[in-house]
Formats: structure tokens, C-alpha cells, sequence
């Protein structure tokens, strides 16, 4: 009999083996890291942790990173919606095309998404030269941050959304029309809400990944204290400047941050699912 | 309400779903379109809902004109064979749906929708599932608060598509007499699809037979028993 | 039954009105365009700028090819070592119960919502010249942080997730009938595992090892913490990159862009053509 103490009893074999490599590889190369991370914290104490955090500069850069994430993923929570929407239900030329891209910023380097935009969107960029005559600049300002972080954002509401809205049964949207509903107040009352758990799911992990993003944004940033630097970003500056406890202390309210973040999505996801009911 | 349909077809793409077909339905009747699976008794159903339009033909309703008219306009009640309910509401909101739908001057107050709930989930024989969600029903019971949805809306006609097929043996034989009555309360011109011949002829006034996109026969139950049109309907309503 | 087609029907209820339908088509397209197209066809026109024999030099130079054949290495370490464990974690909680198991599932998810700064910098303070460990090791001529396991360990952390996501969803639907027929029939673990587990999943597995390997080739953030930046021993292509770039030699950055990009291509042709071939068989409903 093939039963471990750990699992309940199981005909199949291989339990001791691959429950082994499982928690060897997490450990070395996920948990024992963050603990190291933990236990450096807590051997600085949070006096001195919140002393670091506390000042302006940090302060301002976590700010930065949390404000232009926040933003870019609500935008990309409308956009991804529409786009996810558009992809599934209309027929349109180049569909196929657009389908497939839209995991273009998952295969694409983060680093070469940064220079490209940069290059675009620089005052000397191609969409830079049409712009700046408007009197609007994106590269190098808050807005160029935001349009990075929209770029490395925008696959993942569409992506979670978008076999959702597949298998919405078209009867019950016949229904509602015989109700003598109007379209637009189907698509408020019955469709929107059918997608919220999906669309909260597709913005939590947009918002995951833009909070902590380094690669795109670095470029286009400009990176000045105080106003385009963002916190990864002061990481890596205190870091080579050897000093270990400032960067600890950053990291340390980065990953309490998106924890923060992703319980508080998480609460709202449970929220509205016991509010649908069995779904 | 007192219904007509004039010639109508449907085609879809490459194929004829219904060649032009004519039927009167007289008000207050309960007509069974009864065929096998794409014999277009549903198109047709679809057809009087305005959730589909016709290649040609007309569809008069008390007389009037009623082709161009949207679903909206139309306020026939459907049932949908797979009920088509709101997973996210309640079954009261469910119910209380079509009335909210309203333009501001036409809702009822919430009182009033309310008292009109909560009258049509006892007409269903359901007065305590207000606060449940459709998920936590069993299917005889979705299927009835389908039927007090649609007749929230204080629809012209009540169309049914496959009302109970979806449901076992047993079931099937109580609703069937819960439709009966309800029609008979009501006077609601009815209009229902089914391929099962036991049904059609226990439940309905008139029944239509189809097959092939073509009306085969139109007759009192007993009628078509006694005298089929053709070797379809014969072996059809055999079977 | 269904008398219609749903595709064939011309469905006035369930679709927006015509002019609502265009806007929302032109919107989209036309951001589509501006986010993604534009920004991919910038990094080829960058890298051409001066002419392909400019842009090959930039290619060809040795610290360049240095930093390719560095992020080969790292992603032909990398992207077995997870397939393994994606395969071992997979196998692991979708065909034994055991406490915890939701526990261990939002575990492997975890660097999904840490900065790979942070995890570079995790690293750094575990295996740093600072740390015991770190200082042991290197007194043992192990080095770590600024070195080679460095960068494997950090393009580790934010690939970790990936096969493992990709299979047990797809594992979990499958069930464990077959392999307990398997099982009835007499076979043992390995080949239970080799002729009936690794057959239905390899499309899944190729899915997942595809986005791994993407992500391990262009991992930035992380790598760039831990890698010290020595050329020649410690740059990666995309580490190349930023240090071309902010030394202004465009041509020989957007250069090296060029070829990741070129990769990213294949890597999304190859992703389509398994999503419309192999739909029902990958855990598309999951995927990002």
C-alpha cells in the first residue's frame, strides 16, 4: 500500500518523488530567498525600517509606482473588456491577427518593450514629433510610465475574460431582450455583471505585475527623484550603492503592498461570487 | 391576442429553414407546434418572438402589422427551453427583471413590483424561493419561475420553446397540467414546441404539425388522430 | 433540440447596433496599433537605421555574442529545470490529496506578485558577499550573486510558475482513470508515466515550456540585479541591451532588440498555431 503519512491513500505511485522535487525547487529558488528577505528585516527592526521608508524620496517613488499602476490597470480593465468583447463577438478584419498579438507583451522582453516605446514616443519619436506640438510629452513624464505599464498590463484582463464571455449562453441575453430589456441595459444589468469575477481576476494580476515592473518602464521614465522614479527602480540605486537595509526596507513594503493589493481583490472577488450565488 | 402568420420563410445562409408556411392563431388559444428536430417549429416560435426575422412574409398581431416590430415592442412572454434565468439574481429580481427594465414612466413603483412578484410566485406555487438563486432550484422549479418571468411583463402571447424538455418523466406530467391551468387563468394566447406527440396532444386546443420547413397539418388533437393528412403526420403521431 | 445555427443567423438581439459596433472596432484596432504593432515595428526600424551591414555588425561584435550565447545557456537550464518541476508539482497535487494542497498552489504562484526587483534583491541578501551563506560559499570558491547561478536562480524565480500553471488545470480535468488503468493493467510508475500522463499532456507542456523559455530569455528586472553586468561573462541579451542603449549606440542595441524581438515573433506563431490546433487539450481558459 502506497499511502505516505503526508497524502490520503492513493493507488498511484510517485507521491514521495514528485511532492520532493516540488517543495526542493520551491524552496531553493522562491521561499528561502523571500525569507532571507524576511529575516533581513526583521534583523534591521521596524523602527529603523520605517525611518527608511518614511523618507520623502522613497516615499514619493512608492507613490509613483502604485498611483501609475493603479491607473494603468483600470485603464486596461475598460480596454481589455472592450477588446476581449470586440475579439469574441464581432467579425472584423485582422482579427485573428490582434488575437494573437495580444500576448505580444508576454513573449516580448520587457527591455526591448521599454526602448521601442521609447523610441516612439520620445520627442524625436515618430508619435512624439505628432504630439509635442500639442504641447503633450509622454516619454519621460508620469504619462510615459502609465503607457509602459499599460503595455505590459494589457494581455491579462483580456485573456481572462475572453473565455468567459465565449460561453455567455446567448439565450439568456434573448431572454432579457424579451423582457423588453434595451441592449444597453442588458449589458449592464446581465452581462457586466456575469464578467466581474473574471474581470477582477484579469485586473488583480495586471495590477501584480505593473506595481513591481522595472524593465519597460526604466527607459521611458526619465527617472528623476521625486517625480518619474519609480520603486524598483530605487532598489537597484540603493543596492548599488551597497546599501542593503534601505533596499531591504523598499522590497519589504513592495511585497506588503501587493499583498495588500491582491487580499483586498481577492475580498471583493469573494464578495461579489457569494452575491452571485452558485455560479 | 389574435394572431396571424402570413407566408412566411426563412433562409438561412444556404439552406430553407421554413418555406413560406401560413397559420392563423385564434386569441386565447393554446397551439402546439409539434415536429421533429429541424422540422423549423422553432424558427418559426423564434419567428413570432421577433427574435428572428423572416426572408418573407408577414406576422399580424390583433390585425396589425407586427413584422417590423423589435423584440422590445413585441412583449411576447418566452420561455426557453433551457430556461435562460439570471445565474447572478435572485429569483425575485429574476421575476422583478422585465418590469425594471421599464422606461422610468412606464415602471411600477417598487412596491408595486413587489406585490406583483410575489402574487406570480404564488400563482407558480412557489411563494417562499423569492431569496434563492436559480443555481440552488431543481429544474421543475426553474422551469416555473421561467413561466412567472416571462408572464411578468403582462405579455400579448406566451411562447414556449421545449418547455419540458429538459426535465424527467414525472415532473414533466405535473407541469404540464401547471401550464394548463395557468393558461386558463390567464387567457393568454399561447404558443408552445415540442416533439413529443403525448404532449401536444394532451395539452393543446390546436396543434400544428411540421416537418421539412412545412406546416403538414392543423387540427384539433382527436382530429389529427383520427384523419392525418399525411403519411408523415400518421407515422409521426404513431410513433 | 436547436433547429438554427447560431453562427449562420443574422442576430439583431444579441449584438450592439451597427454604428456602436464600429466605433468600439475602430478603438480598438486603432490602439492595438499604437500599443503593439507600432512599438514592434520601431525596434526593426531602429535596428536598420544605418543599413544591415551596421546592424549585423552590432550583432556579431563579441560582447553581443557573448550575450547570446550566455542567454541560451541560462533558458537551456532554465526551462528544463521547470518543466520538471512543472511536471513533478502538477503530478504531485492533481493526483494525490494531501493537507495544504491549496496552500502549495498559491505558493507556486507567489512570484507572479513580487517585483522581480525584489526577488533579484532576495537573492542578493541570501547569497550576497554579506550574507553567511553567501560569504561561506564564496570562501568555498562558489560565487553566487554577480556570477552565473545568480542569474539562473533569479530567471528561476519569476519563470517558476509558468509549466506548472499550464498543466494543472489540464491535469485536473483529465482525472486519474487512465492512469489507474493503467495501474490495473500492470504497468509501474515510470511507464505509466512516459506512455499514458506524458502523452496527454505534452501539448500543454510544450504551451507552458514555450512562454518559460520567452520569459527566460527576456527576464530583465531580476537579472539585472543579480548579474553584476561584467560584459562579456555576466550580460544577458536584454542586460546588452540597456547597456548599449544608455551608452547611445542605438543601432547596436535595437539590434539585439530585433533578434528578441524576431524570437518573440516565433514564439507567439508557435502559441497560435497550438491554440487553434490543440484548443481542447491546453488550459486555454487559464492562460496568460
Amino acid at each position: 500500500m502506497r499511502a505516505g503519512y503526508l497524502s490520503a491513500p492513493s493507488p498511484l505511485p510517485g507521491f514521495g518523488l514528485s511532492f520532493g522535487i516540488t517543495i526542493s525547487i520551491l524552496s531553493i529558488t522562491v521561499l528561502l530567498p523571500i525569507a532571507a528577505l524576511v529575516g533581513h528585516g526583521l534583523g534591521i527592526g521596524a523602527a529603523d525600517l520605517w525611518e527608511v521608508i518614511s523618507a520623502r524620496r522613497i516615499r514619493a517613488a512608492l507613490a509613483l509606482s502604485f498611483r501609475a499602476a493603479l491607473a494603468a490597470s483600470v485603464f486596461n480593465l475598460v480596454f481589455g473588456l472592450a477588446l476581449a468583447w470586440a475579439l469574441v463577438r464581432y467579425r472584423f478584419w485582422g482579427r485573428r491577427l490582434i488575437d494573437a498579438a495580444i500576448d505580444l507583451p508576454f513573449a516580448l522582453p520587457t527591455a526591448v518593450a521599454g526602448i521601442a516605446l521609447t523610441a516612439l514616443y520620445a520627442p524625436s519619436g515618430v508619435f512624439g514629433q505628432l504630439l509635442s506640438p500639442l504641447g503633450i510629452q509622454i516619454a519621460y513624464t508620469e504619462t510615459g510610465i502609465w503607457l509602459a505599464l499599460i503595455f505590459i498590463g494589457l494581455p491579462f484582463v483580456v485573456r481572462t475574460v475572453q473565455p468567459v464571455i465565449e460561453e455567455i449562453d446567448r439565450e439568456v441575453e434573448e431572454a432579457s431582450a424579451t423582457l423588453g430589456a434595451r441592449r444597453t441595459y442588458t449589458l449592464r444589468r446581465v452581462i457586466l455583471p456575469m464578467l466581474t469575477p473574471a474581470l477582477l481576476t484579469g485586473f488583480a494580476l495586471a495590477l501584480a505585475r505593473s506595481f513591481g515592473e522595472y524593465g519597460s518602464v526604466i527607459f521611458i521614465a526619465g527617472n528623476l527623484p521625486f517625480q518619474t522614479e519609480i520603486a524598483p527602480l530605487l532598489i537597484v540605486i540603493r543596492l548599488e550603492e551597497y546599501n542593503y537595509d534601505a533596499a531591504t526596507a523598499i522590497g519589504l513594503a513592495m511585497l506588503l503592498i501587493s499583498f495588500a493589493m491582491l487580499l483586498t481583490i481577492n475580498a471583493i472577488q469573494i464578495w461579489s461570487r457569494r452575491r452571485i450565488g452558485n455560479v | 391576442m389574435f394572431v396571424e402568420i402570413e407566408e412566411i420563410a426563412k433562409e438561412f445562409g444556404t439552406g430553407r429553414a421554413l418555406h413560406p408556411v401560413s397559420l392563423s392563431i385564434p386569441s386565447g388559444a393554446l397551439i402546439a407546434l409539434l415536429g421533429p428536430s429541424g422540422s423549423g417549429k422553432t424558427t418559426l416560435l423564434r419567428i413570432l418572438a421577433g427574435l428572428e426575422f423572416p426572408t418573407s412574409g408577414r406576422v399580424l398581431f390583433d390585425g396589425r402589422d407586427a413584422t417590423g416590430l423589435s423584440v422590445q415592442e413585441r412583449r411576447a412572454g418566452f420561455v426557453f427551453q433551457h430556461y435562460a434565468l439570471f445565474r447572478h439574481m435572485t429569483i425575485f429580481e429574476n421575476v422583478a427583471y422585465g418590469l425594471r427594465a421599464r422606461k422610468r414612466r412606464e415602471r411600477p413603483t417598487e412596491a408595486e413590483i413587489g406585490r406583483r412578484v410575489n402574487r406570480l410566485l404564488e400563482l407558480i406555487q412557489l411563494p417562499d424561493i423569492g431569496a434563492r438563486y436559480p443555481g440552488q432550484l431543481s429544474g421543475g422549479q426553474r422551469q416555473r419561475v421561467a413561466l412567472a418571468r416571462a408572464l411578468a411583463i403582462e405579455p400579448r402571447m406566451l411562447l414556449l420553446d421545449e418547455p419540458f424538455g429538459a426535465l424527467d418523466a414525472r415532473v414533466r406530467k405535473e407541469l404540464r397540467q401547471g401550464l394548463r391551468e395557468i393558461h386558463d387563468t390567464t387567457g393568454l394566447t399561447t404558443v408552445f414546441v415540442t416533439h413529443d406527440q403525448d404532449e401536444a396532444m394532451e395539452l393543446a386546443d390546436l396543434v400544428v404539425v411540421m416537418s421539412m420547413g412545412r406546416i403538414e397539418q392543423v387540427g384539433r388533437p382527436a382530429d389529427i388522430r383520427a384523419r392525418p393528412a399525411s403519411d408523415f403526420v400518421r407515422s409521426f403521431t404513431a410513433a | 433540440m436547436s433547429d438554427t445555427n447560431l453562427m449562420t443567423r443574422p442576430t439583431p438581439v444579441t449584438t450592439e447596433p451597427r454604428l456602436a459596433r464600429h466605433i468600439l472596432i475602430g478603438t480598438v484596432v486603432t490602439l492595438i496599433a499604437a500599443l503593439l504593432f507600432a512599438p514592434l515595428m520601431a525596434v526593426f526600424a531602429e535596428a536598420l537605421r544605418q543599413g544591415w551591414a551596421a546592424s549585423f555588425e552590432g550583432l556579431t561584435s563579441p560582447d553581443a555574442r557573448a550575450a547570446m550565447r550566455l542567454t541560451l545557456i541560462v533558458a537551456a537550464v532554465v526551462v528544463p529545470l521547470n518543466a520538471v518541476f512543472g511536471i513533478a508539482a502538477a503530478w504531485a497535487i492533481t493526483r494525490f490529496d494531501f493537507r495544504g494542497k491549496a496552500f502549495l498552489i498559491t505558493l507556486i504562484d507567489l512570484p507572479f506578485s513580487v517585483s522581480p526587483v525584489v526577488a533579484g534583491l532576495a537573492l542578493v541578501l541570501l547569497f550576497g558577499a554579506n550574507s553567511w551563506l553567501g560569504a561561506w560559499l564564496i570562501d568555498h570558491d562558489l560565487r553566487i550573486v554577480f556570477a552565473f547561478p545568480g542569474i539562473l536562480l533569479a530567471t528561476l524565480f519569476v519563470t517558476f510558475p509558468f509549466v506548472a500553471r499550464e498543466l494543472i488545470p489540464v491535469m485536473m480535468e483529465q482525472g486519474r482513470a487512465e492512469e489507474e488503468a493503467a495501474l490495473t493493467l500492470g504497468a509501474g510508475g515510470w511507464r505509466i508515466f512516459f506512455t499514458v500522463t506524458l502523452p496527454n499532456i505534452r501539448w500543454a507542456l510544450l504551451y507552458g515550456v514555450l512562454l518559460c523559455n520567452a520569459r527566460a530569455m527576456g527576464e530583465f528586472g531580476a537579472v539585472a540585479v543579480v548579474s553584476g553586468k561584467i560584459r562579456g561573462e555576466t550580460t544577458t541579451m536584454p542586460i546588452m541591451i540597456e547597456m548599449l542603449y544608455n551608452e547611445y549606440l542605438s543601432v547596436a542595441a535595437f539590434s539585439l532588440a530585433a533578434a528578441l524581438a524576431l524570437l518573440a515573433l516565433v514564439t507567439l506563431l508557435l502559441k497560435s498555431l497550438l491554440e487553434w490546433r490543440y484548443a481542447d487539450l491546453l488550459a486555454i481558459t487559464r492562460r496568460h
